[in-house]
């Protein structure tokens, strides 16, 4: 257990993205003993608490993840030019939030649900990798489909995309709104 | 202006729709039965300010301002109903635009709530947060369609076309580009794009070789890496390249 411990460990800190039980079980040598990769998760977290760690073990994106403690931000802002990360804009916020409900979607899906040019919000998104591009439709004009990505997952600190708050139906909103009247 | 309205009110909205919800909420009218004679003008205070500004989203507003008068125009022609047939309000299509557009809304609420809770996580996967970092030993091997577009704009932008005096018709094929990058490709192992470019004289050629290149790529005979985007794109044989 301690030697999977470690080599957990070190695949966290190494890897690209969220480390899967599929990729883990890919990592490990033929002859190796096999665990579940969240038993073994369970027991660096267990060590991390104990140990006052400036970081702890994230779910995220269908994996795991090592990501540092909140109370550490002020100092790892210092390593960035642009003071930490940057926000995204209500535009951007706006255009995200239709893409994750109603995935794959167009251009001009999104425009008509806003009623406004989304174009540059697009860009930002799809320059910041929270989106990407899959595929086309096949109606006519052929237009782009855009989805989220796996990095949108990380940046929301969302498991899947079944894990988004639920949307409200319409029928909810107008009755809210009739109690406000009231 | 009489209702005192600045600029940064107007940059408030993301749009029509939302300034519409904004008036809606703020004279406590019943979305089901909006009072479009009021709505419209007051709507159009604020378009007017937007044309003043020149704000870029000028031109959704405008759109707006016309299909509430659409709508009003509507509202005031007497319809013959015929037999039992219901005549539809012609509000209606307006209202779920603007039920839909609310939804995702607070939604948006939710996201930003999600985004400020993730903020103080810090992981070594920074391309989300920071997209000028600079990352100079990856080398991208599926590089997207999207990267290779961006490249391209950035290097055609920056390739400045030789003074010449020529007025001999150019004529270049895209046949004629894919059989010359082939045989490129049989000599060299790799090419450059930005060193074929150099050796071009005109955009016109440029954009053909781009599109021969699209064109082997999605035949497989070329392979496309990028170790940054706006890069210089590295074009390799691929799986289907025909060896003479």
């Amino acid at each position: 257990m301690n030697e999977l411990k470690q080599i957990v460990e070190a695949l966290l800190i190494a890897t690209p993205e969220p480390l899967t039980e599929a990729r883990f079980h890919a990592c490990l040598g033929e002859n190796e003993t096999k665990l579940p990769l969240a038993e073994i998760v369970e027991g660096l977290t267990a060590d991390y608490e104990k140990s006052e760690r400036a970081y702890f073990i994230k779910e995220v994106a269908g994996g795991y993840q090592i990501v540092t403690r909140a109370e550490f931000e002020p100092y790892i802002k210092g390593l960035f030019s642009k003071s930490g990360k940057l926000r995204l804009s209500q535009a951007a916020l706006e255009t995200l939030a239709i893409v994750s409900y109603k995935q794959p979607v167009t251009r001009n899906d999104i425009e008509s649900i806003r009623g406004v040019s989304s174009d540059s919000s697009l860009r930002t998104l799809l320059d910041r990798k929270l989106l990407e591009i899959r595929g086309r439709e096949d109606g006519p004009g052929r237009a782009l489909l855009y989805r989220t990505s796996i990095e949108f997952l990380q940046y929301f600190g969302l498991n899947s995309v079944k894990d988004l708050p639920r949307l409200r139906e319409v029928e909810d909103i107008l009755a809210e709104d009739e109690e406000d009247l009231i | 202006m009489k209702n005192q309205l600045h600029r940064i009110d107007l940059e408030m909205f993301e749009g029509p729709l939302d300034l519409l919800l904004f008036l809606i909420k703020r004279d406590e009218l019943n979305i089901y039965d909006i009072p479009i004679a009021q709505i419209t003008k007051n709507f159009l205070d604020y378009v007017q300010l937007a044309k003043e500004l020149q704000l870029h989203t000028a031109g959704d507003f405008v759109l707006m301002a016309a299909t509430l008068m659409k709508i009003k125009a509507r509202m005031l022609l007497p319809i013959e109903a015929e037999g039992d047939e219901e005549i539809e309000d012609p509000r209606t299509e307006l209202i779920n635009m603007l039920l839909e557009y609310k939804r995702y809304k607070e939604a948006t609420t939710a996201f930003a709530a999600m985004e400020r809770s993730e903020r103080p996580h810090y992981y070594n996967i920074p391309a989300a947060w920071s997209p000028q970092q600079e990352d100079h030993t990856a080398i991208l091997e599926d590089v997207k369609l999207y990267d290779i577009m961006l490249t391209f704009q950035y290097l055609i932008k920056n390739y400045e076309e030789p003074l010449t005096h020529s007025v001999a018709v150019e004529e270049v094929t895209l046949t004629e580009q894919v059989g010359f990058l082939s045989g490129l490709l049989q000599a060299n192992a790799r090419l450059s794009f930005a060193g074929l470019l150099a050796k071009f004289e005109s955009r016109l050629v440029v954009v053909v070789t781009f599109l021969a290149i699209l064109e082997m790529l999605r035949n497989r005979q070329v392979k496309v890496k990028q170790s940054n985007l706006f890069d210089d794109l590295l074009i390799s044989r691929g799986s289907n390249f025909e060896n003479e």
